[in-house]
């Protein structure tokens, strides 16, 4: 299927993560545009006008964001979340890896929007290459003038440095991602305050996603018009989603929003592996409620993914099918969540710690009527008591899975083991 | 100021007011983990769940602030079924070791889980195993697994003392609170997570196992250490003391001590402690010894006839006692003679005494000669927690060390002790040379050069007099101070506080009943003692060789007295020179009004009884009425809450007369290479404590890093020879960044033997041997 990349260019452009081949197609052209062409304000308004969310997840207006800024003088920040952890979610990584000049150039005319100063991408421990990628292209950046002082001959100067965590999910989280770039323990913060009013070293910040970001020079090149002429009115423009589980051709996909889930994984994904029915799909990250396959025509935009039960999330779509075993996945799932507590509150901690056990002891056909009671009233007494969102997170599989396979999780109780033979989680504890 | 609804009532409180307190206000309890309103909220434990009407989910109360007309439910079913599970969560890790735990009885967990929690738990896995009763460092010890990770302990050390060495390791369930890079803690304030932490996760080492709840006794003190006098609690059991604990005053003080207070409560019991009688080197029965005593008073006095015996009130006594002391020697021993022992000349009147409320507001501080966090260690978490609310406050030192540091950081100017009232008194001439008695006080040092440039004291004294509120606190060394201090407080319309650091711990007690405190007069006293119009000197607790700047004139006066008394808790350097030396009953033992550093009256509870013949003074001066035959009174109850207006002592009278010029200090000896200074610390206070003795070090004198360096001083201290007029000793010595170069400081008042003989320090040598320690 042939089509128009904006994000991932590198699909069209071999090496375009050198600068020579970034500069020939047009690499860098939106920033000396930003530049010339716009005051910050206009910038700011530009990205209202074009409708841009974020993509890390929760999807909020970009441009609403860096408006929040107050105007008081200090010193801002501009930090670029590249902590990409969520299980399923695997765009940012391509970006970074494959494409990262877009992603600098971006970050050089967000900065020039909001007025930052210092700029930084905060990298995920594990990604290695990307990080190494995202430091050369910077320093290519620095050398071609298009960071430091007195960018272009504009007047306006940005450093932006490559910081790389030691490897923890909770560093999505942008208060725990500022405390570790400050570096501190990746805890989360307190908020109010939000990172606009008092974010890296209490200065006013911006935090947005790497995805996000990205998008921002296709934007200034191609204008808001364009953006909003694709997805819906509230939720417009193109999203990277990444594929997995049981299809022929997991991968990230690079559509418009409002793109059917079915059309998705059939006509991008190349389907559910031969012979097999779709049993559910989570379509946001393993954050999100799963979602039968009567809603596979749900449009992927923020609205409509909200009003099937579910979540866009990150764009992180996991395929299920009849080969899964609910029960194993929901606990493969949890644990993820188990080990990434940072465990600063109390139910998040021992909450995800006592699903687990739980879950592995139904698992192996050791659990008891009881336990599924017991299961969803943890779950109650983590939903919404939670410090951040890592607690909720834990929930949003498990849930849905004791909603609508239940029956599943009976039959492990009753049958003293996995009906469907699964072996592949036989020790999700220790 | 906000008015809201919290379970039907309506309470208005401050803007910013978290729901919490404003429920503690009705007396609603919500129960808590993390929250403590000296840290501030964290929203970690999640305890304090509560429903607030248009809100979708239950919130916590620590983390959100009152709105006005906000409607809060502390109770009802969701809030029930919430509170539950974060008990549940907290309990299912926890081991239930409640019967062996010395927090059992006195913890949070239990009482909340009690009063809140479900009555059983549902949870059936391995719970995780972490360390039980590792170290903090010698004198605190963690349990990880009973902790319930509220991280008051990590915020206390980090963000309030300052000084970083807790930390949280590791994440998730496995998180553990831990020291940097597992050594042990260092701080002076360590003790203080044991009363902060609100399970049996962070214990007292010598405490452990010691007590349950219901085999002690708890009694209302304040710390007898330094004239902070802090609020506690003592732990007693059989008759010992076993523990102190802070006592939070609401609205006034978080109940903070530092390691010396809170781990040296044992010098009752120490091996050192006086239990016997001694006269004339033998020891002796209290009746014996009291006969004789009396007797040597009678004969003095018949001898020589009245005003021949003098009295010096040290040590730790209380108000009461001091009273006592000084009814029998003006009754019976026909004695008027009754001095305070000093150890540094100055006197601070009541007028220009501060509070700890002025350290609240001040926006300037300024310290004289003194480091509070050696000397007066709550103080400095007192100033700490104003700056922590205060960032801007300017902190000020003046001495011949560095007095700010890295948790207090400022500005110093290096003066020579003796300069100090120069130096201040030159700067109110530059900042303000019209001002009333300004230009009396510079008359005779107008051309004194002083080591610090014009445009710097000129800033200085600018910096005193734009103070908003200005509090100082002054070490006492340089007596001329106080004529300064009462020109400065003359001179500023605005707050002007001073809170003297000096001792004895109690001598602003010892002065409400009536003995004169001032350095003149225990000086006259023993130079009438020299010259022999005293024949006899009583010292209760007083230590003449250990304390007083004069030492000539101490050792002549314990010399030619014919008779030298000294009641002591542990065997004074006066030992020599005495006669009869009694024991002597003590804090713990005692019950008695003590007067702090802010002029703050609190009662110290008697809960122990004193040890062998250690009898109260009382005891000894009715013994010594009834053996005079002489009926002197003791049902006359003095009360010293009688003359305080409420708990503090009166801040009237002590009109300053005309400004007095400020001595000009005499030159010093150019060629001594070394200058010796001295500066309170609490650990050499010279009260012995066993439990503490892992903190005590040898090398208690300091220099300078350089020096440091060029005498081969390594990074825990070392031994180097000190010549000096009378020849070489051996002296213990580590460096300090906060000592200048060429100069030796040594503690007031040290007990080791070598720091009394330093005069004429020539100079300091590596030694051709260390000895071995």
């Amino acid at each position: 299927m042939s089509q128009k990349y904006y994000l991932l260019r590198n699909r069209e452009v071999a090496d375009i993560d050198r600068m020579d081949v970034y500069l020939a197609h047009g690499g860098y052209q939106a920033l000396k545009t930003a530049l010339t062409d716009y005051k910050p304000e206009e910038l700011v308004d530009l990205v209202k006008k074009s409708g841009l969310r974020g993509r890390g997840g929760a999807g909020f207006p970009t441009g609403m964001k860096w408006g929040f800024l107050p105007n008081d003088g200090r010193k801002r920040y501009l930090v670029v979340n590249s902590d990409e952890a969520e299980p399923g979610t695997y765009k940012d990584r391509e970006i970074i890896e494959k494409n990262p000049h877009q992603l600098v150039e971006g970050i050089i005319i967000s900065s020039y929007a909001t007025k930052a100063r210092e700029a930084y991408i905060y990298c995920r421990g594990e990604f290695l290459f990307g990080a190494e990628q995202l430091q050369r292209a910077v320093s290519e950046a620095y050398a071609e003038g298009f960071l430091g002082e007195n960018i272009l001959g504009s007047g306006f100067s940005v450093d932006l440095k490559v910081y790389r965590g030691a490897g923890a999910y909770i560093c999505g989280e942008e208060s725990a991602l500022l405390e570790s770039l400050e570096g501190r323990r990746g805890n989360p913060r307190l908020k109010p305050p939000f990172p606009a009013i008092a974010g890296l070293y209490g200065g006013p910040t911006v935090v947005n996603n790497v995805e996000t970001i990205t998008n921002v020079p296709a934007i200034v090149t191609y204008g808001a018009e364009w953006y909003t002429s694709m997805g819906t009115a509230k939720s417009p423009g193109v999203k990277i989603f990444s594929v997995s589980g049981r299809v022929s051709r997991p991968d990230n996909y690079e559509i418009p929003l409002a793109t059917p889930l079915r059309s998705l994984i059939d006509d991008y994904a190349g389907g559910v592996l031969p012979g097999h029915k779709i049993k559910a799909v989570i379509p946001g990250g393993s954050s999100v409620p799963l979602l039968l396959p009567d809603k596979l025509d749900t449009p992927l935009d923020y609205e409509s993914v909200l009003q099937a039960g579910s979540m866009l999330g990150s764009g992180g779509c996991i395929v299920l099918d009849d080969s899964v075993c609910m029960v194993g996945a929901t606990a493969r799932l949890v644990k993820f969540y188990r080990e990434e507590s940072c465990g600063k509150c109390t139910p998040c901690r021992e909450g995800t710690y006592w699903m687990t056990d739980v879950l592995d002891r139904i698992e192996r056909g050791q659990g008891t009527e009881e336990d599924l009671d017991t299961l969803m009233d943890i779950a109650d007494n983590i939903g919404g008591k939670c410090f951040c969102p890592l607690g909720d997170a834990s929930l949003g599989v498990l849930v849905s899975a004791m909603k609508f396979f239940r029956d599943e999780f009976e039959a492990h109780v009753r049958e003293h083991a996995c009906p469907m033979g699964a072996k592949l989680y036989d020790t999700v504890n220790h | 100021m906000i008015r809201l609804t919290i379970d039907g009532q309506e309470v208005t409180v401050p803007e910013g007011t978290m729901i919490v307190d404003a429920a503690a206000r009705l007396g609603v309890d919500v129960p808590v983990y993390c929250y403590h309103q000296a840290l501030g909220p964290l929203g970690a434990c999640r305890m304090c769940l509560v429903q607030v009407e248009k809100m979708p989910k239950l919130v916590t109360g620590c983390t959100t602030a009152v709105t006005e007309g906000m409607v809060v439910h502390t109770k009802g079913g969701a809030v029930e079924k919430g509170r539950k599970g974060v008990l549940e969560f907290l309990l299912i890790n926890h081991p239930l070791d409640c019967p062996v735990c010395d927090k059992g009885g006195e913890c949070y967990l239990q009482d909340y889980t009690f009063e809140y929690g479900p009555g059983r738990g549902r949870f059936q896995e391995p719970k995780i195993q972490k360390v039980k009763n590792g170290p903090i460092n010698d004198l605190v010890l963690i349990d990880q697994e009973r902790c319930v990770l509220c991280q008051r302990c990590v915020r206390f050390m980090g963000d309030y003392v300052g000084e970083e060495q807790l930390l949280l390791e590791g994440r998730g369930v496995e998180t553990v609170v831990t020291t940097v890079d597992h050594q042990p803690a260092t701080s002076q304030f360590t003790g203080n997570v044991i009363d902060l932490c609100p399970v049996g996760a962070l214990l007292s080492a010598p405490y452990y196992h010691k007590g349950r709840p219901w085999n002690i006794d708890r009694h209302s003190t304040v710390c007898p250490h330094c004239p902070v006098g802090c609020s506690s609690l003592a732990t007693t059991r059989e008759s010992h003391i076993i523990r102190l604990e802070g006592r939070p005053v609401p609205d006034r003080d978080w109940g903070w001590l530092c390691d010396r207070g809170r781990f040296g409560y044992d010098f009752g019991y120490h091996a050192d402690r006086i239990a016997d009688s001694w006269v004339k080197e033998r020891a002796t029965s209290a009746a014996q010894a009291t006969r004789d005593v009396a007797e040597w008073m009678q004969q003095t006095n018949a001898q020589y006839g009245p005003g021949s015996i003098g009295f010096v009130m040290g040590g730790q006594f209380t108000a009461e006692e001091a009273h006592l002391i000084k009814k029998f020697a003006h009754d019976v021993a026909q004695s008027d003679n009754v001095a305070v022992m000093r150890n540094v000349r100055g006197y601070l009147p009541a007028a220009l005494n501060g509070t700890f409320q002025d350290l609240t507001e001040a926006d300037t501080v300024v310290f004289v000669g003194v480091d509070p966090y050696e000397a007066v260690p709550v103080v400095h978490l007192k100033l700490r927690d104003r700056l922590r609310h205060f960032s801007q406050l300017k902190v000020l030192g003046v001495g011949p060390r560095r007095l700010t540091r890295d948790t207090m950081p400022g500005r110093d100017y290096l003066v020579a002790s003796q300069d100090e009232a120069v130096f201040f008194a030159r700067a109110l001439a530059a900042a303000a040379k019209d001002g009333p008695g300004v230009q009396t006080l510079v008359d005779s040092v107008r051309d004194y050069v002083l080591p610090v440039s014009d445009a710097d004291i000129e800033a200085f004294g600018q910096a005193l007099l734009d103070a908003e509120h200005l509090s100082l606190l002054w070490d006492g060394e340089n007596a001329a101070m106080a004529e300064v201090l009462a020109v400065l407080a003359g001179l500023r319309e605005k707050p002007t506080a001073v809170l003297p650091t000096f001792g004895p711990v109690n001598w602003r007690g010892y002065e409400q009943a009536g003995i004169d405190p001032r350095y003149d007069n225990v000086e006259e006293l023993l130079n009438k003692t020299r010259t022999g119009e005293i024949r006899m000197l009583v010292l209760w607790g007083a230590d003449l060789t250990r304390d007083l700047p004069d030492r000539q004139l101490a050792e002549q006066a314990l010399a030619k007295a014919d008779y030298v008394v000294s009641a002591q808790v542990v065997p004074p350097l006066d030992m020599p020179y005495i006669d009869a030396l009694l024991p002597v009953a003590t804090w713990g033992e005692v019950e008695g009004t003590y007067v702090n550093m802010e002029g703050r009256l609190s009662i110290g509870a008697a809960g122990v009884q004193p040890p062998g013949q250690a009898r109260p003074t009382r005891t000894y001066v009715a013994n010594w009425g009834r053996l005079f035959r002489q009926d002197f009174g003791l049902d006359d109850e003095w009360d010293p809450f009688d003359s305080a207006q409420g708990d503090l002592i009166s801040r009237a009278g002590n009109n300053h007369g005309p400004a007095q010029a400020v001595p000009r200090p005499g030159t010093r000896d150019a060629s001594q290479e070394w200058t010796i200074i001295e500066g309170d610390w609490v650990m050499e206070n010279g009260m012995p404590s066993e439990i503490l003795e892992p903190r005590e070090t040898e090398f208690v004198a300091r220099v300078s890093p350089e020096d440091a360096a060029r005498l081969g001083i390594g990074e825990h201290g070392g031994y180097v020879e000190a010549q000096t007029a009378g020849g070489t000793v051996m002296i213990g010595v580590q460096a300090d960044p906060a000592i200048v170069e060429r100069t030796l400081w040594i503690p007031r008042g040290s007990r080791h033997d070598w720091a009394q003989h330093l005069e004429g320090l020539v100079k300091l040598t590596r030694p051709e041997e260390v000895p071995s320690v």
